[in-house]
Formats: C-alpha cells, sequence, structure tokens
C-alpha cells in the first residue's frame, strides 16, 4: 500500500478583504467584501513507504495547506487524499496512530511543565504501557543526544530553541509513525542542532522504513535527506522527481570552478563561459551543460590549471530561477488572454 | 476505555502539577469563596426583609437555589471554564492540530483536559449550603437521590451551552470571551426563576436554560418537582449535549488552522 | 501643553482604531456587565409585593442608572497590565518618553467610545421593557433630572471611573513582584460588588449595614451617581470629598509603587 496518494488536490480560502487604517476598518464593519483565493489547484503525487520526500516552494505556495490537508485538519476543497489507504478527514484512530506531524512555528510540548510529562500524557493517548515508553523514550533520547535526566525534567520554557525541538521530535514520534509530516522542523535552529535533526530523520526512516515528506527553507537538510522532491508553486505542482533532475532541467548551466598557477584574469577566462567570479588564481565560471567538455577540454590545454570542479549550480538558485520561470510563464499567460 | 481511563488521570495529574506552582491561589480562592458565598446571601437575605417572599420561596427553600448555583459555579471553574479557555487558546494558537491529530475523541479531550482544583472551594461551599438548607426543610434520601441526578443534567446543560458557543471560535477566533458574557447571564441563577418577571422568567428558561440549571434541579432536590419539569430537565440536557456534540463536528470542517 | 494634547490625541485615534477591530468583544463585555439588569429583574418584582420602601418603578430608574454608571466605569487595566508584564511587553513600552499609564487611560476611553452604540441599544430597550422607569408611577414622578443633577452624575461618574482606575492600576502594579494579580483584585472587586449598591440599592440595606459601608469608598463609586443621575437627592459634597480624597491617597500610593516596580523590574533584567 502506498504512504501517500493525492489525486486532483485543490483548496480555495475566502478571505476578507480589509483596507488598513481607521477609515478602512470602518468602511469594513459597514460593507465586507470578500475574495476567494485558490491556495492548491490540482495537484498529484504519491509517496512509497519509507521514501523521503522534499516538498518545496516559496512561502504562500501552498506547502502548509497541503500538509494540513494529508493530516486531515484542513478539509479538501476537492480531489481526493489517502494517507496509508485512510481518508485523512475523517480522523480515525487506525490512521492518527500511523502518522506525525511536527511544526518548527508551533508546539505541542506543554510550555510550563518538563517535556518528560507530555511524553508520558501520549504514552497514555497512543496506549503504549510504560516499560516500553520509557524503552522508545531512551531510545529516541539517545539517538538525538537527550539526556532523560537533563532536557525531560526541565521545564520546557528553560529549554534552548534546539532542545526543545528535539524534545518535539521525541514527543511526536513515541508511537512510532509510519508517514512523517515535517513542516519546517528545522527553523531558526543553529548548524549542530540543524544537523543532529537531521541525522536522526535519516536514521528514524532507515530504522523504521518510514515515509517522509519535509519542507525546508534550508537547501542542506533538501540535498541530505531527499532523493526525491516535489516542487509547487502558488498552488500548483510544477515538478516531481529526482533532485539531480532538478538541477538538468531548471539550470541549463553548470558551474566550473577553475584555480590556475597565475592569477585569473577575466577577460581571458570569459571566452569559455560566463564569469561569476574571480579571486586571485581562482574563478568560477557558468557554462551551458553541453559546452562543458569542450570548455574544459580548452581551458586544460590553453592554461597551467591546479584544480578543476564541475558542479550543478546551487540548488538554491535552481530552485529561485525555477519560481522566476513560472512567475514569468504566468504573466505571460495572463498577457496572452489579456 | 481502559486508555481514556489512563489518560485522563494524566491529564488532571499534569494540571494540579502546573496549578502547584501558584499555591498562595488556595488562599485566594478560599476567600474568594467566603466573601461570594458571604454577599450572596446578603443579598438573599435582603429579598427577604419585612416578611417578604420572592417567589413564594422559604429562606431555606432559597438557600437550595444559591447552593446548587454556587455548586455548579465550582463545577464551572475547575472543568469548564479552564478547557473552554484552552480551546479558544487553541484555536488562536493553532495548536489545535496537535489535539486533532492524536488518536482520540477530540470533544473529549478538549472538555476534559484541564483541571483547576482552586474551584473545589466553590463545590465544597455549595455543597455545605445544600446540605444544611436540606437538613433545615427535612428532605428525604429519595428526594436527595433524585435532586443529586437533577443537580448532574444541570451540569450537562452548563457543560454543553458552554461547549457550544465556544466552538463558535473556530469562524470567530475573537468571540474566545463570549462564555464570560454567558457566565454573567449565569448569574441570574443566584435567584429562584419564580423571583423575576415573566419576560425574564421565559428568557431564562426558553433561549438560555438557566431556570433548568438551578431552579428546577434545587425544586428536585426539595422533593417539589413536577414529573413534567424532570421530564423537561431531562430533555433539555440530552438536547444540548446532542447539539454541543454535532456543532462540533459540523465545526471542524471549516478549521481552517490558517494562524501558521 | 500643545505636545500633549497632540499626543493623547495620537494614542486615542490609534487605539480606537484598535477596538473598533475588537467590536465583537466589546459587545460581549457590555453583556457581560448586565448583571445591573438581572438585579433589575429580581428587585422591580420583589418591590411589586409592596413589602419594600421603594416602588417598582423606582428599582427600575435606580438600577437602570447603575447600568449606566457600570458601563462608564468599566475597568480592566490590570488584566491587560499583567499581560504585559508576563510576555515580556512592558520593556519596550518603558523605553517611550511617555509614562504608559496614559496609554492605558486613554485606551480605556477609546473602548467606551466603540461601546457607547452598544450601551444606547440596551438602555432603550431596557426603558421599552420598563416603561415605568421613565414614566413614573403612584409613588415616583417622571424620571426628570435637572440640569444640576446630571452635571453632577456625569462629574461623580468621571470620579467614580478614575477611582477605579488609579485602585486597580495600584493593585496591578504588584504584577511587577506576585504572579496573578487579577485574582487577587478580584477580591477587592467582589467588595465593590457587594457593598456599591450594584446588587440592592443602599436603601434596603438595614440601616446599620448602610451607615457602615458609607464609611467605605465603595457606594460613592455605583451609588452615588446613580442617585444624581436618577435626580434625587444624595450628600453631594460628602460624595465627592470621599472619591477625591480617595483618588489623591491612591494617585500617591501608586507612584510611590511604581518608582519601587521599576527598580525591581531593571533589576530583575526583565
Amino acid at each position: 500500500m502506498r504512504a501517500v496518494v493525492v489525486e486532483k488536490l485543490s483548496k480555495t480560502y475566502r478571505v476578507a478583504d480589509k483596507t488598513p487604517g481607521l477609515r478602512g476598518a470602518v468602511r469594513h464593519l459597514v460593507r465586507r467584501r470578500h475574495r476567494v483565493v485558490p491556495a492548491v489547484r490540482e495537484i498529484s503525487f504519491s509517496i512509497e513507504p519509507g521514501e523521503v520526500v522534499g516538498f518545496l516552494g516559496a512561502n504562500g505556495a501552498g506547502k502548509t495547506t497541503v500538509m494540513k490537508m494529508l493530516t486531515g485538519l484542513v478539509h479538501p476543497t476537492s480531489g481526493t487524499v489517502r494517507v496509508v489507504g485512510h481518508e485523512p478527514r475523517r480522523r480515525r484512530a487506525a490512521l492518527l496512530r500511523q502518522i506525525t506531524l511536527v511544526m518548527g512555528n508551533k508546539q505541542q510540548l506543554v510550555w510550563d511543565l518538563p517535556a518528560g510529562d507530555t511524553l508520558r500524557l501520549n504514552a497514555a493517548i497512543y496506549g503504549i504501557p510504560d516499560a516500553e515508553a520509557r524503552r522508545r523514550t531512551d531510545a529516541l533520547c539517545g539517538a538525538l543526544g537527550l539526556g532523560r535526566d537533563q532536557e525531560l525534567t526541565q521545564p520546557v520554557r528553560k529549554l534552548s530553541l534546539g532542545q526543545r525541538m528535539k524534545c518535539e521530535l521525541v514527543a511526536a514520534l513515541l508511537h512510532h509513525p509510519k508517514v512523517l509530516f515535517l513542516d519546517e522542523p528545522t527553523l531558526g535552529l543553529d548548524v549542530n542542532a540543524q544537523t543532529a535533526v537531521r541525522d536522526f530523520v535519516r536514521r528514524y526512516n532507515a530504522e523504521h522504513g518510514a515515509s517522509v515528506l519535509l519542507t525546508s527553507h534550508y537547501m542542506a537538510d533538501i540535498t541530505a535527506l531527499c532523493d526525491r522532491v516535489i516542487v509547487i508553486h502558488r498552488g500548483r505542482l510544477h515538478f516531481d522527481g529526482r533532485l539531480d533532475e532538478l538541477a538538468a532541467r531548471f539550470a541549463p548551466e553548470r558551474q566550473v570552478r577553475v584555480e590556475l598557477a597565475d592569477p585569473a584574469d577575466a577577460g581571458v577566462l570569459s571566452a569559455y563561459g560566463a564569469v561569476e567570479k574571480v579571486e586571485g588564481r581562482a574563478a568560477t565560471l557558468r557554462v551551458a551543460r553541453d559546452d562543458v567538455p569542450g570548455a574544459v577540454n580548452r581551458l586544460l590545454s590553453r592554461h597551467r590549471v591546479v584544480d578543476l570542479t564541475v558542479a550543478d549550480a546551487p540548488i538554491d538558485e535552481v530552485v529561485e530561477k525555477l519560481f522566476a520561470d513560472a512567475d514569468a510563464d504566468a504573466s505571460a499567460d495572463a498577457e496572452r488572454t489579456a | 476505555m481502559r486508555r481514556y481511563g489512563k489518560t485522563l488521570c494524566r491529564f488532571w495529574g499534569v494540571s494540579v502539577a502546573a496549578e502547584m506552582e501558584y499555591r498562595a491561589n488556595f488562599v485566594i480562592s478560599c476567600l474568594t469563596t467566603v466573601l461570594t458565598l458571604g454577599g450572596a446571601l446578603f443579598t438573599v437575605g435582603l429579598l427577604f426583609q419585612n416578611g417578604h417572599t420572592p417567589g413564594g420561596y422559604s429562606w431555606p427553600a432559597a438557600l437550595t437555589v444559591l447552593g446548587v448555583y454556587t455548586l455548579l459555579d465550582g463545577l464551572q471553574q475547575t472543568l469548564l471554564a479552564p478547557n473552554r479557555a484552552a480551546l479558544t487558546e487553541h484555536v488562536r494558537s493553532g495548536t489545535l492540530d496537535f489535539v486533532l491529530l492524536k488518536p482520540m475523541h477530540a470533544q473529549f479531550w478538549l472538555s476534559l483536559r484541564r483541571f483547576s482544583p482552586w474551584g473545589l472551594t466553590d463545590v465544597a461551599g455549595g455543597l455545605a449550603l445544600v446540605a444544611y438548607a436540606g437538613w433545615c426543610l427535612g428532605v428525604s434520601p429519595r428526594a436527595a437521590l433524585t435532586g443529586g441526578v437533577a443537580v448532574l443534567l444541570g451540569g450537562v446543560i452548563l457543560y454543553a451551552v458552554g461547549f457550544l458557543l465556544a466552538t463558535l471560535t473556530i469562524w470567530f477566533v475573537k468571540l474566545y470571551n463570549i462564555t464570560i458574557a454567558m457566565s454573567a447571564l449565569l448569574e441570574a441563577g443566584r435567584y429562584p426563576i419564580q423571583a423575576y418577571p415573566a419576560v425574564y422568567r421565559a428568557f431564562f428558561t426558553a433561549v438560555l436554560p438557566v431556570a433548568f440549571m438551578t431552579s428546577v434541579p434545587a425544586a428536585a432536590l426539595r422533593g417539589e418537582a413536577g414529573v413534567w419539569w424532570l421530564v423537561g430537565l431531562a430533555a433539555v440536557s440530552g438536547a444540548t449535549f446532542g447539539a454541543s456534540c454535532l456543532f462540533w463536528r459540523f465545526a471542524l470542517r471549516f478549521y481552517t488552522s490558517a494562524s501558521s | 501643553m500643545t505636545a500633549w494634547t497632540r499626543r493623547l490625541r495620537a494614542f486615542f485615534g490609534i487605539e480606537y482604531a484598535l477596538m473598533l477591530t475588537y467590536r465583537a468583544e466589546i459587545l460581549l463585555w457590555a453583556v457581560a456587565t448586565c448583571l445591573p439588569l438581572i438585579m433589575l429583574g429580581v428587585w422591580s418584582q420583589a418591590a411589586e409585593s409592596g413589602d419594600f420602601v421603594r416602588s417598582p418603578a423606582w428599582m427600575a430608574r435606580y438600577f437602570i442608572a447603575v447600568f449606566l454608571v457600570r458601563q462608564v466605569t468599566i475597568v480592566w487595566v490590570i488584566h491587560h497590565f499583567e499581560f504585559l508584564v508576563v510576555s515580556g511587553r512592558l520593556s519596550p513600552q518603558l523605553l517611550l518618553p511617555v509614562d504608559p499609564v496614559w496609554r492605558y487611560a486613554v485606551a480605556h476611553l477609546a473602548e467606551q467610545a466603540c461601546r457607547l452604540p452598544i450601551v444606547v441599544v440596551m438602555l432603550i430597550g431596557c426603558l421599552l421593557l420598563f416603561p415605568t422607569a421613565w414614566r413614573g408611577d403612584a409613588a415616583v414622578g417622571p424620571w426628570a433630572p435637572g440640569l444640576g443633577a446630571v452635571a453632577g452624575g456625569v462629574l461623580a461618574c468621571m470620579a467614580a471611573f478614575t477611582l477605579r482606575f488609579v485602585l486597580q492600576y495600584t493593585f496591578a502594579l504588584l504584577a511587577f513582584w506576585v504572579e496573578r494579580v487579577a485574582a487577587v483584585h478580584e477580591l477587592v472587586y467582589l467588595l465593590i460588588l457587594f457593598a456599591s449598591g450594584m446588587v440592592a440599592p443602599l436603601e434596603v440595606f438595614p440601616a446599620a449595614a448602610r451607615d457602615a459601608v458609607l464609611w467605605t469608598p465603595f457606594p460613592w463609586l455605583v451609588w452615588f451617581p446613580a442617585k444624581l443621575l436618577m435626580g434625587e437627592s444624595a450628600p453631594v459634597l460628602r460624595g465627592f470629598v470621599t472619591l477625591g480624597g480617595w483618588i489623591l491617597v491612591l494617585a500617591v500610593i501608586n507612584r510611590v509603587v511604581w518608582r519601587c516596580g521599576l527598580k525591581h523590574h531593571s533589576a530583575m533584567g526583565a
């Protein structure tokens, strides 16, 4: 059975139009105007058990709305969703026991109490016997580097952001869910904590064969964890495939980094491709995908090259370009229809 | 069932543990109960001057109404109000998401999650008053039993109306203090329903069923309630409870959790 | 002076716009303070029997006046201030070159301005429901207070509002030291509730009880302005002296507590 199947999923919101200021407030009082905003438009995809999928999109692209429809929190306007064979909006216990949702900007831990209390509560809610709950807590805490007698016994408000997120993960995974929805789990964390969370998710995925759908603003999270990415923009699906295909499709140029024996000269190097930057003897060029072998050949034969690497453009740039292209398409469409 | 029982124990354990951080509250809540009861007794006493009997009630009969009111007010402060506040707070901050994702009846969770021990002083005060008034009136054990059930049914109405109104916050987040307005209207339950003018009686019976929360259970306690009043009480409590469940399920369809 | 009025006007503008967005809550607050109307029902019905010294029309008029007084003397600064301290949002306000108390006071006025239409509607409703309140009955004539009485009533309401504000704000300042000050102030509110004439007119109190409460500040907060608005005779001099005296004393205490509180606040590094 597939972990997630989504077909032609759409969601529209009705929002009140409000002009700022006193006059706007008064006018709104008298006559309210509403606008229908499509948040998600006819999205289809599916996720296999054990797959880790990165979910990309700019702010307001509809990622969170999709996540919430997948977890049954928001009811779809149209289309179908199946998560491990269940319709999420029915909120059957059989489904809820197999999924979890972690949100970087919301927390389920009780603010004034130690995280251990919330864990005990969750153990009772999911019907996990106490001994088993302790065993699982120890295992999860061990994997995250949390001390059961330290972080778990302090009131949550006294924990650092990183510790708090780690405790959130323990609370969210205590029932060993099969499908993980992680919405910006590394939001605001420092590099160390980010790596710890990332490693932990990879390990959990490997040990439990769980599927993961992950959104993050940090591309490092995506590249480290996900083989496959789904990109949505303005509520529409723009790409669904392997991470390296994304670069191939949307970044027609590759990066050639070269270190020369002599100081590099931008004027000379521009013969091989667009010069991005020159720093002493090192330079970065941008070369069209098909021209790379020829350009590298010529560089090696004409200059004394110390080091040379070819790489895809950084993934955030690729994604940025993808969104820009999508916007350009959209406005071109709009012009054509107008 | 056992899972729910265990969860409830943990819920209340956690709540009481959190409240114990503010132990001075015990003194405050004792003082509040004493002052409130004293003030209410004084006010009801004023009505009994010059041989007046409000609504035809004797002094101990009026005390049964005041006692039931205080008891329900204690229930309100112990369970109903903290949970309503938590519900609206969940909606406001978007953490309702986590509640909905638990394999547990959401209304059960949202109605019983919090437990504030400080309302128990009012429960105790109300019970003492009812017991004293019952002793004065020489209430039979059978009437006391019927009365106990009737008070419980009154509590169900109180719960259901409050939950119904709190559910509105799913659409109108800003209505979070609608239950404060409701509690203020419930103050009418301190006095026998027969002591009000006809318009008030109609409002507090048909629109906001305050009469069914205090006056009718108190009458049952004194063994004075007619069968039809008791049937009405059962019907109103069943209807409001059913409505609160249905309305909650309906409201969830509109939950957008858009606050993120 | 002009700088001050400009500042206050700016405060009022922004607070009024803010309060307009809270209009649903304000409507509910107006309903939440309807206790005088409940007591209106109880006492006008009780007076029908003729067992009391006052007639049903007088009772209705009294509680409608109490309702008005109550509406214009609603104070909630303690909840707001407690929230600011607990959530740590007070600190940025302390950086401004104006004492935040002016902001809170203006916010109360803005909230009252927003509540005004609701109060008018409720008032009309009550007068329609109890026509004898303005028409009068066999015992009392029509409700026609003189200009002086109305002016005195309005002035008394303003003084009562000021006293309640200063009293509550002084308790609110204790939030610097202790948690849950609102719960402590609830005790004071209970005294106001039962001793001010809000649940029963002082006229029906036993003589000893009446004399006793008149020595407290409470009846002057509700009963006194209500009597003036009714156009009845009231101990005007004693009323205003009591209100003014308490305002003065509490204002001095308030400033002292404020200074100590700020010292404590900065020492805590908040």
